[in-house]
């Protein structure tokens, strides 16, 4: 925790960065911070409680954050990853901003939970995780905790879902997405979502209905999740942003899981590792062009 | 003067029954599959809670859907036909409404009723009659007694119920709620039991009161006066302009018509809910967005509710429900945000100093 202040406070006083995101105690749980002081760097900590991607503040969509000067973020495994992906898809240049990593044991799914990290509080995500030292960053910090404990809850579901015939996942699917009203705060919390214009704002033509019927919440969210295919860093923020509890992650796995047997790709902080979306190899499977 | 009556556990279980009997849709807040405490139709006052957490979506759906229909057109060449959607506004009773999200929808009221008179709206509104329980106070995202209401505010509630021994204090505080009371009058006993309800009522509102103070009068003076205020600045860095907050509010009433076509001939008109967090919400055709930044989108959220709507409509807003709180991925926390606008001076913005949000 202090050598993470002491760092800040050196950034900021060196003038290296403007304000430093990180993590600070709430008044319900642990929120960012974009310290621009000392005083401000004294408030910083690290703990199982920061679940909040903050490499999501350097999407060039957060006028409001761009306009405070060049930052320094804190970052855990998976949100290297994200700034990796920044960087990969030409959103940002790698000397824009200054990465603290730090070393992860896993966090809880919910910034206001209180309890250690087990098999029964740790966030679904973080079972399994293999960039609890991100390789990307400026600075890494504190030592490298126990991995999280036991295996993903979402690994579990999806096997769940995948024995399902495709009728009953159909129908579980529509039942989950008739809850969408349409907020697109899955879409806003993410990093990887950084369109200035996104696909399901353009209405000449319409690609996407807006409305949060059946057929438009479908499109969407396939869209969405389509569009994450190779790309997505499996934060889980979308899901936590639900505020009606849609199971995004389950999605976003999924896709993930496809993207890796598919195209042998898996998301990781190497910027130079070209993303199957981008990407066209001779070698890629071809079958279902027939 | 409103008339106070009791009722018990049992009787307000019969009478929940007797209205789904005679085909009255019974609305609650009941769990999901997935845990989640949603107001929805229920078929038994078991499945309803009627204290307790708020439900993550507020009441405002029953009155003004995500989505809903305004009419269907056909085009073809030179003609086009419109059909109005055929509304059907079918009866509805709450039972167990937050007294937060009655006094809502009675804020509402008064935009639907104003330049134009939303039929839809006030539709649904004639049709419903809400029977609300005071809550026991909330959790550390509540602050209703702030906007001037409580946990047991009559606002918006046709019956208000107060949890007592053995069952409910009940006041008929409208002719709808007189109504449902006339037709139910064996479920209801005269004379209340306003001196057992009272102990529930001052703990509850003490409990609220202890989590802010602040007088909404200083609040929407800085407001009117501090338009240029550095605090709005960086009001909003960590907001991720979602509009979750939006979405969850049981005040926040925007919406956007779209028309989408089914098919080349044929189309159909709906309004969906919209938000000013969004920045697609001000964005001009030219190009230009008077809003251009999550800054400027929260400080006329906080406008919005707190002076241009007092100003136009003699209320605030708000409910001090806490959902825009609970549901916050980003951890912006209104309740934190008014306590601080609560103690700066109006028309000093030099004074002020930019803390870290």
């Amino acid at each position: 925790m202090q050598e993470l202040r002491e760092l800040a406070k050196k950034l900021l006083a060196e003038g290296a960065v403007k304000v430093v995101v990180g993590y600070a105690e709430g008044r319900q749980g642990v929120r960012p911070i974009f310290a621009a002081t000392p005083e401000d760097a004294d408030k910083l900590i690290f703990d199982p409680r920061c679940v909040q991607n903050l490499a999501t503040y350097l999407s060039p969509r957060r006028a409001h954050v761009a306009a405070l000067g060049k930052l320094a973020v804190v970052v855990k495994g998976c949100d290297a990853m994200a700034a990796a992906g920044m960087i990969r898809e030409a959103q940002r240049k790698r000397d824009d901003f200054v990465l603290i990593g730090v070393r992860c044991g896993g966090v809880l799914a919910d910034p206001r939970a209180s309890a250690a990290v087990t098999e029964a509080t740790v966030a679904a995500r973080c079972p399994g995780c293999e960039v609890r030292e991100p390789k990307i960053v400026d600075h890494l910090l504190g030592p490298l905790p126990p991995a999280p404990p036991g295996a993903s809850a979402l690994d579990a579901r999806i096997a769940e879902l995948d024995a399902m015939t495709p009728e009953e996942r159909f129908a579980f699917w529509t039942s989950e997405l008739a809850k969408c009203v349409r907020c697109n705060a899955c879409r806003e919390i993410c990093p990887m979502c950084f369109c200035v214009r996104c696909v399901c704002d353009k209405s000449q033509p319409q690609w996407i209905e807006s409305s949060p019927h059946a057929r438009g919440n479908l499109a969407w969210h396939m869209t969405r999740a389509l569009h994450q295919a190779g790309r997505c860093v499996g934060c889980g923020e979308c899901e936590r942003a639900c505020p009606v509890g849609i199971p995004l992650s389950l999605l976003n796995r999924k896709v993930a899981r496809v993207v890796a047997e598919r195209f042998d790709y898996v998301v990781s902080d190497d910027p130079e590792k070209p993303a199957p979306i981008g990407t066209y190899r001779l070698e890629d499977d071809q079958e279902f062009i027939r | 003067m409103t008339r106070q009556m009791f009722i018990s556990e049992s009787a307000l279980k019969s009478l929940a029954e007797e209205l789904v009997k005679a085909g009255t849709r019974l609305v609650g807040p009941a769990r999901e599959r997935n845990g989640d405490l949603v107001y929805r139709e229920a078929s038994d006052l078991g499945e309803i809670e009627l204290g307790g957490d708020p439900p993550t979506r507020s009441l405002k759906e029953f009155f003004l859907p995500p989505t809903e229909v305004l009419l269907t057109y056909r085009q073809k060449q030179g003609d086009v036909e419109v059909t109005p959607a055929p509304h059907v506004f079918a009866p509805l009773v709450v039972i167990g409404a937050r007294p937060c999200d009655a006094a809502a929808v009675a804020a509402v009221d008064k935009v639907m009723d104003w330049d134009y008179h939303d039929e839809l709206w006030f539709g649904r509104r004639l049709a419903t009659t809400i029977v609300s329980v005071a809550c026991g106070g909330g959790d550390a995202s509540c602050f209703c007694t702030a906007v001037g209401l409580a946990p047991d505010s009559a606002k918006g509630s046709d019956v208000l119920l107060v949890p007592v021994e053995g069952g409910f204090h009940a006041e008929i505080l409208t002719e709808k709620g007189e109504a449902l009371v006339k037709a139910h009058a064996a479920r209801f006993t005269e004379g209340g039991k306003a001196e057992a309800a009272k102990a529930y009522r001052d703990a509850a509102r003490g409990k609220v009161q202890a989590n802010l103070s602040a007088d909404p009068a200083k609040i929407r003076a800085f407001l009117e006066a501090g338009f240029d205020h550095p605090i709005w600045k960086g009001i909003a860095l960590r907001c991720h302009g979602c509009g979750a907050c939006a979405f969850v509010c049981p005040t926040c009433h925007c919406f956007d018509i779209v028309d989408e076509p089914d098919s080349i001939e044929r189309g159909t008109r709906r309004r969906n809910w919209d938000t000013c967090q969004a920045a697609k919400f001000t964005l001009h055709g030219s190009g230009h967005n008077p809003r251009n930044e999550q800054n400027c989108r929260i400080r006329q959220r906080m406008m919005h509710k707190f002076a241009i709507y007092p100003a136009r409509f003699g209320e605030i807003l708000c409910t001090g429900c806490g959902r825009c709180i609970r549901v916050c991925p980003g951890g912006m926390d209104l309740l934190e945000t008014l306590d601080k606008l609560g103690r700066l001076p109006a028309g000093a913005p030099a004074e002020a100093k930019r803390g870290a949000p």
